[in-house]
């Protein structure tokens, strides 16, 4: 399934030399991270440390003063089906006429191309997606009557229909109840079981732990990435932080072992 | 009627129709003033190309118009990308610049040729009937309802042709260009399309009936539907009826038509705006009331039950301070002895099994 244009020893996303600019503003500075196949990544950092950023530059979607990025070993551009992108939540007009299985379904848009319109199976795997995340009795439902957590599961739902191999989350735990929040990390969880890559933009420390494998931590600079339990301490956080986090992983560490 | 007035509600209705359309879209995507825009940087357009051409009847001249509106549409984007300054008064500061250009342009080296600002702004489509297209020496019928079927089969075409990438891209633009479409692309596309339209139907009809026309419908569809092709279905609906009573509003009253006709749309907007089931005005107001009688209701039988086991409340409830007027909690206890929820004997009140249901209800959260 996966296999479309996988190169089995390259990893998931290798970024190079990755620099972004807002006007003369360095957003992103000469970043270069590699991201193994199979693995869940947490994306954290402060306020305007270029999160959002990365995960857009990855994509293309912003113009880049300079980088590379290939997924699996190729460009990006030729591998833009192997990835699945869950924005922001409120990055969308939620009043927009249309009903939750009509949204899921935007995301085998891009299977189609351009003009052929979704049928039959796009219908089946959009209700397939929207069971997964167990919203299928909002099927019909229009998109302005659900809650924050039911938004985020509908957004995805519709990156699951993508059938993609990278998945790139940008806080899908924001605002959105403790419910959600677990089932959404299940869902990744067996995604990344299955071989499949997870990178999302993480805002509370406190669960980097345990959800996730490995992280990167970014302020326009990449100031480390790895194992989480090798590079998440507060060495790096104060570093990325500054003197504005109170949190210290090894003190949560310690409290666990004793 | 006669076929004068036959030809035009005619040309009336395939305007309206083809102004709706992609107006759904304008709407949708907060645009929906970049309309004006357009239809005034046009003016430029038709004259630029008319010192080209020197001829007014040129088809050149459609698409020297078409293209000031893109061209307008681009400054706009220009300017609001700069950051400088916001989108509205981008708008604000590059149409009126460009028309008044345009303006310049016919005092100055046009005086002569007939193009005259107001019919510009406001047009004539009492005039449609007159200019016929004769073909062979047969008469056609009238030459705009030609040029307006052929933009509406275009705007007809390019929504059934790219309704899924308008959609996901007004819907999320960046998960849009994400699957490989490209929002940019379809944007100018629509824009052009729009340019057409409204050069097209700025002829026929006039520049502020094309802003009712592309505005108007959709707004009202938008209030009372939940899909989006319902919502570009209706608005083409909104927009013919409008076309149609405006006229005969018109011939009543004996006034400009184009006028009427928008005036008829602002009718139907203040009429969907108030009465709308669910988003009307009265439908908001008319829920408020029901939530509040709701937990009114609610809070009273649970209060009810708190103090069961058959105890009746010696207390009318208001002077707890439970509700804010006794007309109020006199209004709450006859609701509930209607539907059977309490029984009232000798002044104190009783909840009945029933009412206690739902009192137990309301506490487990349904």
């Amino acid at each position: 399934m996966s296999g479309r244009g996988e190169n089995p020893v390259a990893p998931a996303i290798r970024v190079t030399d990755l620099t972004v600019a807002y006007g003369d503003k360095t957003v992103l500075w000469d970043i270069d991270l590699e991201i193994p196949k199979g693995s869940m990544v947490a994306v954290v950092g402060p306020n305007g440390a270029g999160k959002t950023t990365l995960i857009k530059s990855i994509q293309g979607l912003l113009p880049r003063v300079a980088g590379v990025i290939s997924i699996h070993g190729k460009p990006y551009e030729k591998q833009r089906k192997e990835v699945s992108y869950v924005p922001q939540r409120g990055s969308v007009d939620w009043d927009f006429p249309t009903s939750v299985v009509d949204t899921v379904k935007m995301g085998s848009y891009g299977d189609l191309g351009w003009i052929r319109r979704p049928g039959r199976k796009e219908h089946e795997k959009a209700l397939g997606a929207l069971e997964k995340v167990d919203m299928l009795e909002f099927a019909q439902r229009q998109i302005s009557q659900l809650s924050g957590g039911q938004q985020q599961r509908v957004f995805l739902a519709r990156a699951l229909v993508q059938s993609a191999s990278v998945y790139l989350l940008d806080e899908p735990f924001q605002g959105v109840d403790a419910t959600t929040e677990k089932a959404i990390v299940t869902i990744l969880k067996e995604l990344v079981a299955g071989g499949k890559t997870v990178l999302a933009v993480h805002h509370d420390l406190n669960t980097v732990s345990e959800y996730y494998e490995r992280i990167a931590i970014l302020n326009v600079g990449l100031v480390a990435s790895g194992r989480v339990e090798d590079v998440f301490n507060s060495e790096n956080l104060m570093k990325a932080y500054g003197g504005k986090t109170s949190f210290f992983p090894e003190r949560k560490a310690a409290r666990r072992a004793v | 009627m006669s076929p004068h007035q036959f030809d035009i509600q005619l040309v009336a209705i395939i305007v309206a129709a083809s102004c709706s359309i992609p107006g759904a879209f304008l709407v949708l995507r907060r645009m929906s003033m970049m309309t004006d825009a357009i239809s005034h940087s046009i003016l430029l357009g038709i004259i630029l190309a008319f010192f080209i051409v020197k001829d007014l009847s040129s088809p050149i001249l459609i698409i020297g118009a078409a293209a000031s509106g893109v061209l307008a549409i681009s400054l706009i984007e220009a300017v609001n990308r700069s950051r400088l300054v916001k989108k509205d008064a981008s708008i604000g500061i590059v149409f009126p610049f460009l028309f008044s250009v345009a303006v310049i342009l016919l005092s100055k080296y046009a005086r002569n040729v007939h193009i005259d600002t107001h019919s510009v702004l406001l047009g004539e489509i009492a005039f449609a009937p007159f200019d016929r297209f004769i073909l062979s020496g047969m008469d056609m019928g009238p030459k705009s309802a030609y040029v307006m079927g052929s933009i509406l089969l275009l705007n007809l075409f390019f929504i059934s042709f790219f309704y899924k990438e308008l959609k996901v891209s007004t819907f999320d633009e960046s998960f849009a260009s994400s699957i490989g479409f490209r929002p940019r692309l379809i944007h100018y596309l629509l824009m052009a399309v729009v340019s057409f339209t409204c050069v097209g139907a700025f002829d026929a009809v006039g520049s502020i009936l094309v802003i009712a026309l592309i505005v108007i419908p959709p707004c009202c569809a938008y209030l009372l539907t939940d899909s989006l092709s319902r919502m570009i279905f209706l608005s083409v609906v909104f927009g013919i009826s409008a076309a149609i009573s405006g006229f005969w509003v018109a011939n009543w009253l004996d006034v400009n038509i184009a006028g009427s006709m928008a005036f008829v749309c602002g009718v139907f907007f203040l009429v969907v705006f108030l009465l709308a089931p669910e988003r009307g005005l009265f439908g908001i107001m008319r829920e408020k009331r029901r939530q509040r009688m709701d937990f009114a209701e609610a809070s009273l039988l649970v209060s009810l039950y708190n103090q069961e086991k058959g105890e009746a409340v010696k207390n009318h409830p208001d002077s707890r301070g439970m509700f804010r007027s006794a007309d109020f909690a006199s209004k709450v206890v006859g609701f509930l002895k209607g539907k059977g929820e309490i029984a009232v004997t000798g002044g104190g009140l009783f909840l009945t099994e029933k009412g206690r249901e739902r009192a137990r209800m309301t506490l487990e959260g349904r």
